[in-house]
């Protein structure tokens, strides 16, 4: 056997347990955290590093926690606050949304990304 | 272990689950081993097929979606377009959100408007005559009104503004005193009520204030669709604070929308849209209050007076969003004895009823769409 074929045989064991990954791995942990807000840029910011960002929204200061791998609206400048009663989200497709000041925050898996949510 | 492969395999960074697709393969260069022996050039070429393999799989994970939201009909309006270019993408939800903002001050139900004047003058007893855009939408009233069985009542706006959804945020306050619903309830405020002639729009009924609620945000869609088949664009989404219509594909693949969950902040159901369609979802919690631990939704049952009960979520498809913003209302209201056949009288046969008890009531046809998102799946009951 020449070091190139053991070479190659190695890379084929190496890659298995991304390719298991890949197709076979549990898709219903989220990903990314997609910040949006009406007229401005989207943000997208990883689930696994703890950070509070303040967003701009059409009201005033919308203010977002990711902690743990969950994130949640800590405070939003609406009434009601639909938006931090929501509480945490922590799996793919969950969604907390302040209308009023034109902010959403979802979380993104890989392949679990949906076009629209119906609300 | 050939110490050179253990070699290879400490350079490798771990895979980890997160990181972007292929990077860990990208990122690490090639170890000086390469440059020895007889593999020196296959293991290079090897790696680059790789490399190529794993960067075609990130391409097709980003099509070409260009999605905007804007603040219009006082909600957020989220606008997806399918390989459009910037510019013209940008005037296509310039030119949306200003329709779309016309259409959210002509028809305001409580904030000064050509509706409230409207009403105004009717409850006076006066003839209005009507321009044809309130023309349209008013016979539109009527006529899903009447498809309804009156269960869809746009004519009952002193109702909703009886229970305090006549603003933009209620407080926890108590519910309207009995009397005063019961006195509503008798006077029966209906659509069917209304004249309107060559557009002359008259009411014998006092007790009428229309209220567009129930179905301009679906109208407002439509137009928005319109505009874009115009400009146009035939493969879009325009999903105005939740509701929304889906035209054409992602390049051959449909959109993918997922249903929310009445109780939960994730997604009960998803679905695809084929062709052109519009999908609506009533709920409980949109808009409520909450006063003694009970919720007090903005849904109205124009029978009784108070916030209907039994369902928590409706959703409906159907192609123009206009009828499906109504139906959905309606068949909220009818709840879950009475949904099916109200479904029926109003022309939609897909159908998805969440009760109070989190049982999923489905029609045959819509049962063929949906997707549970959620483990385990709810109980459901599919009816034909």
């Amino acid at each position: 056997m020449s070091r190139a074929d053991k070479l190659v045989i190695a890379l084929a064991v190496l890659l298995l347990p991304f390719l298991y990954l890949q197709f076979w791995g549990n898709h219903s942990r989220g990903e990314v955290v997609q910040i949006r807000v009406a007229g401005g840029e989207d943000m997208i910011l990883p689930l696994d590093r703890d950070k509070t960002i303040k967003v701009a929204g059409a009201l005033g200061t919308s203010v977002i926690e990711i902690r743990n791998r969950q994130v949640r609206f800590i405070d939003s400048p609406c009434h009601g606050k639909q938006c931090v009663l929501t509480g945490w989200l922590h799996e793919d497709g969950q969604l907390a949304a302040c209308l009023p000041n034109g902010v959403t925050v979802q979380i993104v898996g890989r392949d679990n990304q949906f076009d629209a949510v119906n609300f | 272990m050939n110490p050179d492969i253990s070699l290879l395999v400490s350079k490798i960074p771990p895979l980890k689950k997160g990181g972007t697709r292929g990077s860990a393969i990208l990122s690490f260069s090639a170890p000086p081993f390469f440059k020895r022996g007889a593999g020196g050039i296959f293991a290079p070429v090897l790696l680059t097929t790789l490399i190529l393999i794993f960067s075609l799989s990130g391409c097709e994970q980003h099509p070409r979606v260009f999605q905007q939201q804007v603040l219009a009909l006082g909600t957020l309006v989220d606008i997806s377009l399918y390989d459009v270019d910037g510019k013209k993408a940008a005037k296509a939800v310039t030119a949306i959100t200003n329709q779309m903002e016309v259409i959210h001050h002509k028809w305001h139900a409580w904030e000064p408007s050509k509706l409230t004047l409207l009403n105004k003058r009717l409850a006076r007893g006066e003839s209005v005559n009507l321009d044809p855009e309130q023309q349209q939408l008013i016979q539109k009233g009527i006529d899903l009104a009447q498809r309804s069985g009156d269960l869809f009542d746009p004519a009952a706006g002193k109702m909703i503004a009886l229970w305090g959804f006549h603003t933009d945020e209620r407080p926890d306050d108590p519910p309207p005193p009995k009397e005063k619903i019961t006195a509503l309830v008798k006077a029966a405020p209906k659509m069917s009520q209304l004249k309107l002639d060559n557009g002359q729009l008259s009411s014998p009924n006092p007790a009428i204030e229309i209220d567009v609620g129930g179905y301009a945000k679906g109208y407002a869609v439509d137009q928005a669709i319109a505009t874009l088949h115009k400009m146009g664009i035939d493969n879009a989404i325009v999903n105005a604070g939740g509701d929304l219509r889906a035209v054409g594909s992602k390049g051959g693949n449909p959109w993918r929308i997922g249903i929310r969950h009445p109780r939960r902040p994730g997604v009960l159901a998803s679905l695809e849209t084929h062709g052109d369609e519009s999908v609506f979802t009533s709920g409980d919690y949109e808009r409520y209050f909450m006063y003694h631990g009970k919720r007090y939704h903005h849904i109205i049952d124009p029978r009784s007076g108070r916030p209907a009960r039994g369902a928590t979520s409706v959703t409906v498809i159907n192609k123009d969003a206009t009828t499906a913003d109504a139906a959905a209302t309606a068949i909220f209201i009818a709840g879950p004895t009475q949904w099916r056949e109200t479904a029926r009288n109003m022309g939609i046969d897909q159908v998805m009823l969440v009760d109070d008890a989190g049982v999923v009531h489905m029609t045959r046809a819509m049962a063929k769409r949906v997707h549970f998102e959620i483990d385990p799946p709810p109980q459901t009951d599919i009816v034909p």
